[in-house]
């Protein structure tokens, strides 16, 4: 970098702080925008996928003699696309760029960074052709071959040495809250990640017992991945877009030590009335409801930290996303709690009811963050702004509106679903026919929702091109003459 | 089968047990200390606490 | 909270925790459930996959059944799966020992098919379902699973399992299905899903 702090004569503080951003979000450059590049480009490919499976769960005849694509092989590509594709994606490249600046330092391997990028871009297309060519292993969020934990292994073997090395080398004696998050998510994704493959295509585990490795690696997928990394997000970009300290530190200790503690135990909820043991399905029921301990300390904290600040969400895009992925943390964990009790599983289990739960968790939540985290990162490694505020609001409201429309249709369906469903009189046929008009509501949001999916990946298409206004420095968001309102009496 | 169990419990109360333990030593360490500055460490001069740093871009484009 | 070594121990200790207790001890409790013999017909049960079943197995796996149908039945009192048909008792860990991995399934938008060998015996109602779920099944969801059958409009040297087309559903009359390998296998298995005995732990 040719504007070393030693060619300005007698930098202010202030001054050399801002280079050092600057120096060190253009250390991310390379590796973070490859990184989320192939995150969008996997947005769209799951985008197209989950419409494709969306119509043919209504119109079965649709595109039905394409053995690839019928609705068994589509549906678990648009996870596989989506989860290691889209999720996966998007969350290095925070993880990477957040550590960066929570550790002050650049990031490392520039080469070997960008590369792992690459790999992990071919163990995706990999999986996801597998599946759609008849090799799915049939195991709910794990489908892709079991061969990909190598790949993925070294990707995120390379991560964590970036991660260990810029930590070693920090500046300040704090340690973030962000970053106990991600120390979680990167150590623990490739535990669960080739410990599953192990149990579930070894001996290491047999039979009925699979299923229960399945639902601790599926449900630690979100538990322990995606939240981690969204909750990081969270927790730096808030304080950091309306310029105020997180409200308590302590609650967000205790959040993150009960969330690793809890979170865990969580996923056998999914067995409910299965044939495993009854005190692991007990287990899994006290470590879903002990989640309402994490989940209210994150929400009161998030909310205690934005009192006051809530008109900062017209201004601000980046808030926008998060603050909305935020509340659906909160909803999607309390729907959680919930639905592992019982008296409400009994009727919520096998129906529309899990998926819709899924999506609030998965895109509500983490999806929402992620974009709320590129609209902040992208510009401040491009040196660009984003060119047009109209598609971004696109973007929001057909998002928003269509999540929405989603949640509530399956929701609603798939409550009534399970109710028809446990009643004996009414024939399966007609549950069937039930659930036909709110399937259709799903492809409608899911119209809308690939409409705001287009539309981002349009405005990262032009930020590539770097279309928009240059940015001489990486905070110009707010032109300097601008008379910018901030709000609350810090 | 009973002996499993009881190492079972015993094994979980030994586990929570040390937990404890660890906070405790934690706590006495002054690991929690300064976590105020800690908050605030995401700050700095140059976009210090009241800052607000995103915005919808410029309508120009 | 500023020691990463600290942190590095909690996080792997927690998961380390929860695979033990989710998985290890499960597997420890369960892991020398056998078979239960059936003296009268001279067998063990469950009977493991063999021939064209085993075969079928897989063309489940690959064509994403799982994504509509469950394996498994819930006990008496909790939802209606024995009222409405789907088995005789609740399904144990027994059942899938021969199962790897086993297909218990997460989503009903189909009928649950632990016993689906044992309701609907006969393969040529499933070879007509599963090559267009609306004959058999009006208004059904089911995908049609075209693609694993040949149609023929000749009687002439038709093998023993091809089966007539009604005539609303057959573009060409007459015509006849008849199941590619894939189809035989996927119907073997479904036919060889009866798990309706007596086990000593349901009941
Ligand atoms: C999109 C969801 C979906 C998929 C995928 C699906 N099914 Fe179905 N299946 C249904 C629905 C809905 C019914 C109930 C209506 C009917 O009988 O067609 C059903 C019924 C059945 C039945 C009859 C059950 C009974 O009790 O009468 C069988 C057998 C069956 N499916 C087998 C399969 C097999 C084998 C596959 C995989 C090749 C499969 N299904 C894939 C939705 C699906």
């Amino acid at each position: 970098m040719a504007d070393t702090p030693e060619t300005v004569p007698l930098p202010a503080p202030e001054e050399r702080e801002r280079l050092t951003r600057i120096q060190i979000d253009r250390s991310c450059r390379q590796t973070v925008v490859w990184y989320y590049a192939s995150a969008v480009f996997w947005l769209l490919v799951g985008s197209a996928l989950a419409l494709i499976a969306s119509l043919k769960m209504h119109t079965p005849g649709f595109l039905a003699d394409w053995e690839w694509l019928t609705f068994g092989r589509a549906r678990p590509a648009h996870l596989a696309a989506m989860i290691y594709g889209w999720g996966s994606m998007a969350g290095v490249g925070t993880l990477l760029w957040l550590q960066a600046r929570l550790t002050r330092n650049r990031l490392p391997f520039p080469t070997l960074l960008p590369a792992t990028a690459v790999i992990w871009n071919l163990t995706v297309a990999f999986g996801v052709v597998a599946i759609l060519a008849g090799y799915s292993t049939s195991i709910e969020w794990i489908e892709i071959p079991p061969s990909t934990a190598i790949l993925f292994g070294f990707c995120i073997a390379a991560i964590i040495a970036a991660s260990i090395r810029m930590f070693r080398s920090r500046e300040s004696k704090h340690t973030y809250v962000s970053q106990w998050y991600l120390f979680g998510a990167i150590f623990w994704f490739p535990l669960l990640y080739v410990s599953a493959q192990l149990f579930l295509h070894t001996p290491a585990a047999k039979g009925a017992v699979k299923a229960a490795a399945n639902w601790w690696f599926a449900h630690n997928v979100l538990g322990l991945w995606f939240t981690p990394i969204g909750l990081a997000t969270v927790y730096y970009l808030i304080p950091k877009v309306i310029g105020r300290p997180v409200h308590s530190y302590h609650l967000s200790l205790l959040g993150f030590w009960s969330l690793a503690i809890f979170y865990n135990w969580a996923g056998t909820h999914h067995l409910i009335g299965g044939p495993l043991p009854a005190w692991l399905i007990t287990v899994g029921i006290v470590g879903s409801v002990m989640m309402f301990v994490p989940v209210v300390t994150v929400a009161v904290n998030h909310h205690l930290t934005m009192v006051g600040h809530f008109h900062h969400l017209k201004y601000s895009p980046t808030l926008r996303f998060i603050v909305y992925g935020a509340m659906c943390y909160t909803a999607v964990s309390f729907q959680g709690s919930l639905q592992s009790l019982r008296s409400v599983n009994e009727i919520s289990h096998f129906t529309h009811y899990t998926i819709a739960h899924a999506h609030l968790g998965v895109y509500a939540f983490f999806t929402m963050v992620m974009f709320g985290a590129i609209y902040y990162v992208a510009p401040r490694l491009l040196n660009a702004e984003w060119h047009s505020a109209a598609w971004i609001r696109v973007h929001f409201w057909t998002t928003a509106v269509g999540m929405a429309i989603y949640w509530l249709g399956l929701t609603w369906a798939g409550w009534e679903q399970g109710k028809m469903m446990n009643d004996p009189r009414i024939p399966f046929l007609d549950i069937v026919r039930f659930t036909v008009p709110w399937l259709w509501s799903r492809s409608a949001a899911g119209v809308l929702m690939t409409i705001g999916h287009l539309s981002f990946a349009w405005l990262f298409w032009n930020m590539l091109r770097q279309r928009g206004a240059y940015l001489p420095g990486p905070t110009l968001l707010i032109r300097k003459d601008e008379p910018v309102a901030v709000g609350g009496g810090e | 089968m009973a002996a499993f169990y009881l190492a079972l419990w015993g094994l979980a109360g030994l586990l929570g047990a040390s937990a404890i333990a660890a906070l405790v030593w934690a706590i006495r360490r002054g690991e929690f200390d300064q976590l105020r500055e800690a908050s605030q460490s995401i700050f700095d001069d140059e976009e210090p606490v009241g800052k607000v740093t995103d915005r919808f871009p410029d309508k120009r484009f | 909270m500023n020691r990463a070594w600290l942190l590095v121990v909690g996080v792997i200790a927690t998961i380390v925790a929860s695979v033990t207790g989710l998985v290890l001890l499960p597997d420890r409790q369960l892991r020398s459930t056998g078979p239960v013999e059936d003296e009268d017909r001279g067998i063990t049960l469950p009977v493991a996959y063999f021939g064209d079943a085993e075969e079928g197995r897989k063309v489940y796996m690959d064509l994403g059944c799982i994504y509509c149908h469950t394996q498994q039945v819930r006990p008496e009192g909790f939802g209606a799966d024995i009222e409405r048909g789907w088995g005789m008792r609740r399904s144990v860990a027994r059942d899938y020992i021969h199962d790897e991995p086993p297909l218990m399934g997460t989503m009903r938008t189909g009928p649950d098919l632990m016993n689906i060998g044992a309701r609907q015996p006969s393969a040529q109602w499933h070879y007509l379902h599963l090559y267009e779920p609306r004959i058999t099944s009006p208004g059904s969801i089911m995908p049609p699973h075209r693609f694993l059958f040949e149609v023929r409009h000749s009687a002439d040297g038709l093998p023993e399992d091809a089966v007539r087309l009604p005539d609303e559903f057959a573009r060409r009359k007459p015509s006849w299905i008849v199941p590619r390998d894939r189809a035989r296998w996927l119907v073997a298995y479904l036919l060889s899903l009866d798990h309706n005995y007596e086990v000593p732990e349901a009941r």
